[in-house]
């Protein structure tokens, strides 16, 4: 979002492009001040994706009476403009903020096991190491994939019709969204090792759940059936119609044999009423649909209602699919072709034997995008992987055959697995690209030695933990997820901590709800210094509640008698003890021991309680920190002490720093912002009268 | 994190239901029949700033289906405290914000909408914001405390609200939570773990009060405080590092430490190590055998904590842990006509209903 110069001229720090003037966007925004404006704008960044606008009231020279008299006294106004509505909607991105704080709240527990269990795994490999180790940490991270793709889920739909139309070959599902087929698509090369053998099928599932997905800037085998599904109610012999040929070419072609099927057995002659003249025509036609169900698939287990026969070894596989393809060569080269009358569906059904033959130019006329095509190539030509690298050729060839002039982001992502471009994978996770790092650096060797390295280029820090802090930095611009930043931050090793102390010292403290959680966090990281530090940036907030408190029990002398001020002794103590960080609170600390002490007094008559509370007050007499308005109500409070019946409490050069305190105060006094304390008239005198006894009995003494 | 709890060991039905909203607090509605069950959730929308009071029905076959939406009030600002009575059939709620504003709720439970409102603006009880209420069961009255040190009762009337001022400390002391313990006494909690004995007919400051410097290690404040009808002695007390406690008001200078880090010279046992939101009475593990618990023994009580936690801890027992959440749990609720069952709210945007068996 390019900034728009408040004025034009020389001034103006961002110079916009002139050839570029409709990128420019012009927020109006209200912000009901009154004139006259001041030309000064301040303009910072806010949470997220706002901008923090403050404008400010000229300042009143010649109108100061009217301006005053008005009601109106704020001096200017701050408003937040939200730039850009969030996402673009549609194309199956998750544009709810809420939904992508849920993804943010579920995601963390998993990945804090994660981290967990593999700082124990390299610590047990350093002692010993074995298969089993590895086998049960692919199953953790197997598992960690699983648990955070449950989160990335399917937009609901509402619920459909309870009787399902005999007609409908698509299923109705509800709407995937791009970043869970990125992530399953990387959980499948990465994360699964277990079913590497089966990676073929795997991609096949992949496509069948996500292909609608390329709707949207292409033509694919999805919405081709989406629309032949509509026509279908109005077609009266659907295999007078080619598109019904293609249609089940299509599905056939990617695999989805149920859908081929079902549309198969939607064929004129299985009418009953067309049973006995198109006898041949329909025997063919069950043959077909017979084989196609009987197709041999390499995969460990098939989804309930899913058609073929799984094996899930190779050798099994091998002779169950000489046999299958023998099988589908005895029909091709039946005699009962001659005795079909339909024309349409002897070449259809040619068609479809061709496709399970694998016949190159009829999967590439029956698949709409190159990685249907791709899919294709791995259920009917090769069956088996070689590595990556010939797979990447593969896909390359199919690039050729049916080339994309703008790559949808999923494809972009399938062909950086392949080509193992670890930079062009983590570009296409989106938001997940912290979670998604887990997956690369666990699957592969290349991706992990890419991840792990520390880059200068970066500060130091490696493209993992960079990842980590940009996620960190998102989490923390929400106020309700910020408080999960802190898992992320202190799993980065260089900058995490460092950084976790900014976001916490910077969160604002509107209620003590919020500092306690605060705190909270602190206490869990083990962060004193910045606990600490959280507590300074309280100080004024604790201004307003103890040191007021303070304030009303020194103003209003003798107050303390009633037994109240336990409360803001408590609340000193929840601000901890490090007296160096602030200097108000140095004073309230010294200012409870001197309380303290003096109670004592109050209660008893021991001269070393009496001793300690003379000393307190020094101390605070002495301190810089101590508002000049306290001096007075803290020795008028230590009258008692002054006039000390046993022995003088304070010495010469102390009685000595007490009257010249006091010399000070009538100074201070005639400045305008002085406060003068609720005490008696006799107040100061009764003081220099306690303090110049106390001096003449300290000198007689000493 | 403390887990020294044990996982409850009968069957528990747990269902968790994503809100989108930040819930600052939820209660149970007292059901009209068995069937119809609502509950009431002051929530904040982060996406809008705006904060509503709505009310919810739970299907209680099936819990698992989310909330059905019924009715929403919006609050001009975030509520900081949500208390129901326990009146079936003209239920009033009353709110606190941290803006400190009032507000009363007349709520029709048949058709579960609210009828109307009556507000108080913000410095009419409190200057700054109201950190705790509580309504008395037939919804007569309330009482408010805030950090600014006063205390009042505000009379809830068919026409209105009037309010009268029971005390000001004028900050000298500062108040967070508080509970009714009969039509003319209460109790309020505050910073240094201190709770306060309050009875109307006698003014000028507190009847009765428990410092809290017993705690030396620690100190923190006091968020949240139940008193059981039959007990009306004891205060129940929850609050920072993970510290609960009763208060009897017949063994004053001792209270009984019922969990807590670093308390006394024995440590109980410590459940959690940082804020307890809520403590209630927990009326569901013995309420058949209530009478035969000692007057001198203190009931079960339930708390949620910051850490995650939602427990039972009863004296000289071991704790019984229900949720162990990753994050914070901030207030719960228990159904006091079927206290089986247990609504919380979860740091993360979701509320939780636990249906004991």
């Amino acid at each position: 979002m390019p900034a728009l110069p408040s004025h034009a001229g020389d001034t103006s720090l961002v110079l916009l492009p002139p050839e570029a003037p409709d990128s420019a966007a012009v927020i109006p925004f209200h912000h009901g001040v009154k004139p006259p404006i001041s030309p000064r704008f301040s303009i910072s960044w806010s949470r997220g994706n706002s901008l923090r606008v403050s404008v400010f009231k000229q300042s009143p020279q010649s109108d100061a009476v009217t301006s005053t008299s008005s009601n109106e006294t704020d001096g200017g106004r701050v408003v937040e403009l939200k730039l850009g509505s969030a996402g673009d909607g549609g194309g199956g991105e998750i544009d709810d903020a809420a939904q992508w704080r849920r993804i943010a709240y579920g995601s963390v527990a998993p990945f804090a096991l994660l981290q967990s269990r593999k700082n124990s795994m390299s610590a047990l490999s350093r002692m010993s190491s074995s298969s089993s180790y590895d086998a049960q940490w692919w199953a953790y991270v197997l598992e960690y994939s699983r648990e955070i793709n449950s989160l990335l889920g399917y937009r609901r739909l509402p619920p459909g019709p309870a009787i399902e139309d005999p007609r409908t070959v698509l299923k109705r599902v509800e709407e995937p969204t791009c970043l869970k087929a990125a992530w399953e698509l990387m959980e499948v090369f990465y994360a699964d090792k277990q079913s590497q053998a089966w990676l073929p099928e795997r991609l096949v599932d992949w496509l069948a759940d996500f292909d609608s997905l390329f709707s949207g800037t292409q033509p694919t085998i999805h919405s081709k059936l989406l629309d032949f599904q509509e026509e279908l109610v109005t077609l009266q012999a659907v295999e007078d119609d080619p598109r019904y040929w293609e249609a089940i070419s299509s599905a056939l072609a990617v695999g989805w044999l149920d859908i081929a099927v079902k549309l198969l057995r939607l064929h004129g002659s299985y009418q009953l009423n067309q049973l006995g003249n198109r006898e041949t025509e329909n025997g063919l036609v069950e043959a077909v649909a017979v084989l196609i169900s009987k197709m041999p698939r390499m995969r460990s287990k098939s989804a309930a209602g899913n058609l073929g026969e799984c094996f899930k070894s190779k050798p099994d596989f091998i002779k169950a699919l000489e046999k299958w393809r023998a099988q589908i060569t005895k029909l091709d080269c039946s005699a009962f072709w001659l005795q079909c009358g339909h024309h349409q569906t002897m070449e259809g059904l040619k068609s479809i034997l061709q496709i399970m033959l694998g016949n190159a130019s009829t999967l590439s006329a029956s698949t709409c995008h190159w990685l249907e095509l791709y899919i294709a190539h791995f259920i009917y030509i090769r069956p088996f992987t070689a590595g990556l690298e010939s797979m990447y050729t593969l896909a390359q060839k199919c690039l050729q055959v049916k080339p994309v002039s703008r790559p949808h982001k999923l494809m972009k992502l399938f062909t950086g697995i392949l080509g193992e471009n670890t930079e062009v994978v983590l570009a296409e996770c989106s938001k997940m690209i912290a979670h998604a790092v887990e997956l690369l650096t666990a699957g592969s060797t290349q991706a992990d030695i890419v991840l792990h390295e520390e880059r200068d280029n970066l500060g130091g820090i490696s493209i993992e933990e960079l990842h980590r802090l940009v996620y960190a930095q998102f989490l923390s611009s929400h106020a309700l997820t910020w408080q999960i930043a802190p898992i992320y931050l202190t799993s980065c090793i260089k900058q995490g901590m460092g950084l976790l102390e900014i976001l916490l010292s910077k969160q604002p403290v509107h209620h003590n709800q919020v500092l306690l959680k605060n705190l909270e966090i602190c206490r869990l990281y083990e962060l004193e210094r910045v606990s600490s530090n959280i507590m300074k940036v309280s100080y004024e907030w604790l201004e307003y509640i103890t040191g007021s408190m303070v304030r009303k029990d020194l103003e209003s002398s003798g107050f303390s008698k009633l037994g109240m001020n336990f409360q803001w002794e408590g609340l000193i103590e929840l601000l901890g003890s490090d007296s160096r960080i602030a200097g108000g609170l140095e004073f309230l600390h010294k200012y409870r021991d001197f309380k303290r002490s003096l109670q004592q007094v109050h209660d008893g008559t021991a001269t070393d309680a009496a001793q300690r509370a003379a000393e307190a007050l020094i101390s605070l007499m002495k301190n810089p920190s101590t508002p000049h308005r306290f001096w007075l109500p803290l020795l008028y409070d230590s009258l008692k002490l002054f006039n000390w019946q046993e022995c003088p409490l304070l010495n010469v050069p102390q009685t000595n720093l007490l009257l010249n305190k006091l010399q000070e105060l009538s100074m201070v006094r005639l400045r305008p912002d002085f406060i003068e304390a609720d005490l008696p008239l006799q107040a100061l005198s009764s003081v220099r009268l306690a303090l110049a006894t106390n001096l003449g009995r300290a000198i007689l003494d000493h | 994190m403390a887990r020294n709890g044990t996982p409850h060991p009968q069957p528990l039905q747990i269902h968790r239901l994503p809100q989108s909203k930040y819930i600052d607090a939820l209660r149970w509605l007292p059901p009209i029949s068995p069937f119809d069950r609502h509950v009431v959730l002051a929530a904040f929308n982060s996406d809008s700033d705006a904060s509503s009071v709505e009310i919810h029905s739970i299907n209680s076959k099936n819990p698992s289906e989310t909330l059905t939406h019924h009715f929403s009030w919006t609050s001009p600002h975030r509520i900081s405290s949500l208390k129901v009575s326990q009146t079936p059939q003209k239920p009033v709620i009353a709110a606190s914000s941290f803006s400190g504003s009032f507000h009363v709720l007349f709520a029709d439970s048949l058709d579960a909408t609210i009828d109307s409102e009556v507000s108080l603006p913000e410095n009419a009880l409190h200057a700054g914001p109201i950190s705790g209420i509580d309504l008395n069961e037939s919804g007569s009255e309330c009482v408010t405390v805030g950090m600014d040190g006063r205390v009042n009762v505000v009379s809830v009337g068919g026409s209105g609200v009037s309010y009268r001022k029971v005390f000001d400390s004028n900050g000298l002391a500062s108040y967070t939570a508080t509970k009714w313990a009969s039509p003319a006494e209460f109790a309020t909690g505050g910073p240094g773990l201190g709770v306060q004995w309050w009875d109307q007919r006698k003014c000028g400051g507190p009847a009765a009060q428990f410092k809290g410097n017993w705690a030396q290690k620690t100190s923190g404040i006091v968020h949240s405080i139940d008193i059981h009808p039959s007990r009306k002695h004891t205060c129940l007390a929850g609050g920072s590092s993970g510290s609960v406690f009763a208060w009897d008001l017949r063994w004053q200078q001792q209270p009984i430490i019922l969990s807590g880090v670093g308390m006394g010279e024995t440590p109980a046992q410590s459940l959690s190590e940082s804020e307890v939101w809520e403590v209630q009475y927990d009326t569901f593990t013995r309420a058949a055998n209530l009478a035969s618990i000692s007057s001198t023994r203190v009931l079960p009580a339930m708390i949620c904590s910051e850490d995650g936690i939602l427990a039972v801890v009863e004296q000289g027992e071991e704790a019984i842990e229900f949720l162990a959440e990753p994050c914070a749990i901030n207030s719960f609720d228990i159904d006091k006509q079927n206290p089986s069952d247990v609504i919380c709210s979860l740091e993360w945007e979701s509320i939780a209903v636990l249906s004991r068996a």
